[in-house]
C-alpha cells in the first residue's frame, strides 16, 4: 500500500492540483456559457 | 440489426466477461474481492467512478433530453467539481484513514451502531429498489427498439454482469468499468462525428448550430432564481454540489470505487480525474443530441418515437383522424426543412421566425398524435392502493407520455452504418453493465460488512467469508433482475422508487458533515438530526413546488443544523472514541 505523500502528479501540490479543477471548472462554464450565445 | 450488427454486439459481450473472469482472478479475502486489495490506480479507479455514474439511460436519454428540450440539462453537473475538491479536503482523507469498507461503517466509529446501520440500511433499500428499476428501463428502451423479448434482454444484460462480478468482485468491476469507459468515449466521438458527417451538402456545422441557437436547443444557463424551475444555473451549481457531495461522499457504489485506490493520494487524483472530464463528456452527449436533432430537419422523423405505441396508435386510432395527424406532420416537417435552409443561406430575422413558427407546427403536430394515443388508451381507472397513497404523500405526479429515451437508438439503427449501429448498441450494454456491476458490488459490501460481520459473526475464515460475499453478490444480482422482470406490471411504483432516494440523500450527507466538520457532535445529534432532516425534506417535498435538485440541500442543512442543537441542548459529552476516529 503507498503513503499518503505520494507526490501529486503534474501540479506538485494539493492546493495547486484543488485551484486547477476550480479555474478549470469555471473556465469551461464560461466556454459553454460563450458557446450558447456566440453568433453562429 | 444486420448480421455484421450482431456480431459486433455478441464480440463485446463474450470479450467483457472474459476479460471480467481474468482480471477478478486471485481473491483470497474479502478486501480483495471488494475493495481489490486496495491496489489500484487513479486512472483506473478515476474510469471507474465515472462508468460507474454513466447508465445506459444518461447516455441514450441525455441525448433524447438535448433533442426535446435543449442542453440545459448540463448544469446538473456543474456542482461536480467544485464537489470532487471538497471531498478530496473532507471526507476521503477521514475514510482512507480508517481503512473502513464501507462510508457507514465510519459512523460507527464516529458516533454509534444505529447511526451506521440506519445509513446502511437506506442505502440498501433505496440503491437495491432502484438498480432493478434501472436495469429494467434500460432493456425496456432496447427490446422495444430491437424487437427482442423484455425478459431475454434483462437476463442477458443482468446475467452477463453477475457472471464476473460474482467471481472477480472489485478488481473485475474497475478493469471492465474501464474497458467498458473507453468503448463509451470511443461511442461518444463516433456518434458526434457521424452526426456532423450526415449533415446535408452545403450545410455546415455553423449552420447546424445556428438552427440549434434559433430554436433554443443550445440555451444553458437560465439565471432565473426561482427554486421551482428546473436546472437553472443556480440549482446546478448549489443543488448539483449537494446532490454530487452526497453522490460521490456517501453512496457505497462510489465510495467503494476510490477506497480501492493504493494510497490518498490515488484515491483523491481518482476523483479529481472525474472533475475536470465530466462535464465536458456530458457537452459532448448534449451535443450529439442537438445535432440529431439538426439531423432530422433533412430526414423524416417517426411520429412517435416509441413503435411500439405507434403500432398502437395505428391499429386503434381512427383512420381519418390519424391519417389527419400524419399529414399535418408531415406538412410541418416540409415547411421546417423549406424554412431551415433558408436561415442557414441568410441569418435573416424574418426568416428565423418563420423557422420557429414551422419548429413549433411539427411539435403541435406531435402533441396531436399523444393526444390521439391518450383517446386511444383512455383514462386510467382510479386506484386506490399503497403506491396511490405514496404518490399522494410524496407529492409525486404521475408521469405523461415520453418517448425521449427512445430518439437516440432509434436514429443509431436507421442511419448508421453496418457494424457502426452494433457498435453502439456494444456502448448502450457497456455503460448500462458498468452501472449495474458497480451497485451489485457495493450492495454485497454494504450488506456483508454493516450487516453480516456487525450483528451474525464478527470472525469467519476468509474462504467463508469469501463465499458469503459471492452469494451475496449473486443474490443482489438476481433481485435486480427479478425486479426488472416485474417492473413492467409495477406502474407508478416505478415514479415512487425513482424519487425515493431524493428523500434522504442529502439528509445522509448531513451526517457526515456532522461527523468530519464538528468535533462535539453527539451520536444523538447525527441520530435525530437524520430524522429531523428527512422529515424537512420531506415537508418541503409535500408543500412547496421546489425542485428535487434542491431537496440534498435542505436535508443537509437541516440535519447539520439539528444535530449540532440536541448536541447542545443534550449536553452528552463526545464520544471519548469520537477523537481519535476523527483523526483516524
Amino acid at each position: 500500500m503507498g503513503s499518503d505523500d505520494e507526490p501529486v502528479p503534474i501540479f506538485g501540490s494539493w492546493p495547486r492540483i484543488y485551484l486547477a479543477v476550480i479555474v478549470s471548472a469555471l473556465a469551461v462554464m464560461a466556454l459553454v456559457a460563450l458557446f450558447a450565445v456566440f453568433p453562429y | 440489426m444486420s448480421d455484421l450488427d450482431w456480431a459486433v454486439l455478441v464480440a463485446y459481450l463474450v470479450a467483457v466477461v472474459a476479460f471480467g473472469l481474468w482480471t477478478g482472478r486471485g481473491n483470497r479475502r474479502i478486501e480483495d474481492f471488494f475493495l481489490a486489495g486496495r491496489r489500484m490506480r487513479w486512472w483506473a479507479v478515476g474510469l471507474s467512478v465515472m462508468a460507474t455514474q454513466i447508465s445506459a439511460i444518461t447516455f441514450i436519454g441525455t441525448t433524447g433530453q438535448a433533442y426535446t428540450d435543449g442542453m440545459r440539462f448540463l448544469v446538473f453537473y456543474f456542482g461536480l467539481p467544485f464537489a470532487m475538491v471538497i471531498l478530496c479536503v473532507t471526507l476521503v482523507p477521514f475514510f482512507y484513514r480508517a481503512q473502513v469498507f464501507t462510508a457507514y461503517e465510519y459512523l460507527e466509529r464516529r458516533f454509534d451502531a444505529r447511526t451506521r446501520t440506519l445509513t446502511s440500511l437506506l442505502f440498501l433499500l433505496s440503491r437495491g429498489l432502484s438498480v432493478g428499476v434501472t436495469l429494467y428501463t434500460q432493456t425496456l428502451v432496447l427490446s422495444v427498439i430491437l424487437g427482442w423479448s423484455e425478459p431475454a434482454t434483462i437476463l442477458l444484460m443482468g446475467g452477463s454482469t453477475i457472471l464476473y462480478v460474482v467471481y472477480g468482485g472489485n478488481k473485475s468491476v474497475i478493469w471492465t468499468d474501464v474497458a467498458q469507459m473507453a468503448i463509451i468515449w470511443m461511442g461518444i466521438l463516433l456518434c458526434f462525428g457521424i452526426a456532423v458527417t450526415q449533415l446535408p451538402a452545403g450545410f455546415g456545422l455553423r449552420d447546424a448550430l445556428a438552427l440549434a441557437q434559433t430554436s433554443g436547443r443550445l440555451r444553458v444557463m437560465d439565471t432565473s432564481p426561482s427554486l421551482t424551475t428546473p436546472y437553472t444555473l443556480w440549482s446546478g451549481l448549489i443543488g448539483g454540489l449537494f446532490l454530487m457531495l452526497s453522490y460521490f461522499g456517501c453512496d457505497q457504489s462510489q465510495v467503494q470505487r476510490y477506497l480501492s485506490g493504493s494510497s490518498l493520494t490515488q484515491s483523491r487524483l481518482s476523483l479529481l480525474f472525474n472533475a475536470f472530464l465530466k462535464v465536458p463528456m456530458q457537452f459532448l452527449i448534449l451535443l450529439t443530441g442537438v445535432l440529431v436533432f439538426v439531423f432530422y430537419h433533412f430526414h423524416a422523423p417517426p411520429l412517435l418515437w416509441n413503435p411500439v405505441e405507434m403500432k398502437k396508435l395505428e391499429r386503434h386510432a381512427p383512420a381519418s383522424e390519424l391519417d389527419g395527424v400524419r399529414r399535418s406532420f408531415a406538412a410541418a416537417l416540409e415547411e421546417r426543412r423549406t424554412a431551415a435552409q433558408s436561415y442557414a443561406r441568410t441569418r435573416d430575422a424574418a426568416d428565423a421566425d418563420a423557422y420557429v413558427r414551422a419548429n413549433a407546427a411539427v411539435d403541435a403536430a406531435r402533441k396531436q398524435a399523444i393526444g390521439l394515443l391518450g383517446a386511444v388508451e383512455g383514462p386510467r381507472p382510479p386506484r386506490h392502493g399503497l403506491v396511490e397513497w405514496l404518490m399522494s404523500v410524496l407529492n409525486i405526479k404521475p408521469g405523461g407520455y415520453s418517448d425521449t429515451n427512445y430518439i437516440f437508438p432509434s436514429y443509431i439503427l436507421a442511419h448508421l452504418p453496418r457494424g457502426l449501429a452494433g457498435l453502439v448498441i456494444a456502448v448502450i450494454f457497456a455503460a448500462a453493465m458498468s452501472t449495474l456491476s458497480g451497485e451489485f458490488n457495493s450492495l454485497a459490501t454494504a450488506t456483508m460488512v454493516d450487516f453480516y460481520k456487525r450483528f451474525v459473526t464478527r470472525s469467519a475464515s476468509d474462504e467463508r467469508e469469501l463465499l458469503i460475499s459471492r452469494v451475496l453478490t449473486a443474490f443482489w444480482g438476481g433481485f435486480a433482475c427479478l425486479v426488472a422482470l416485474r417492473a413492467g406490471q409495477l406502474g407508478s411504483a416505478i415514479e415512487v422508487v425513482n424519487r425515493f432516494g431524493s428523500y434522504f440523500y442529502g439528509s445522509i450527507l448531513g451526517v457526515f458533515l456532522l461527523a468530519v466538520l464538528t468535533p462535539r457532535a453527539s451520536a444523538r445529534g447525527a441520530f435525530y438530526g437524520l430524522m429531523i432532516g428527512m422529515a424537512s425534506v420531506f415537508a418541503v417535498s409535500r408543500w412547496t413546488g421546489i425542485h428535487f435538485l434542491w431537496f440534498n440541500v435542505v436535508g443537509a442543512v437541516a440535519v447539520f443544523v439539528s444535530g449540532l442543537a440536541i448536541t447542545a441542548l443534550s449536553a452528552d459529552p463526545p464520544p471519548a472514541r469520537s477523537s481519535e476516529a476523527r483523526a483516524a
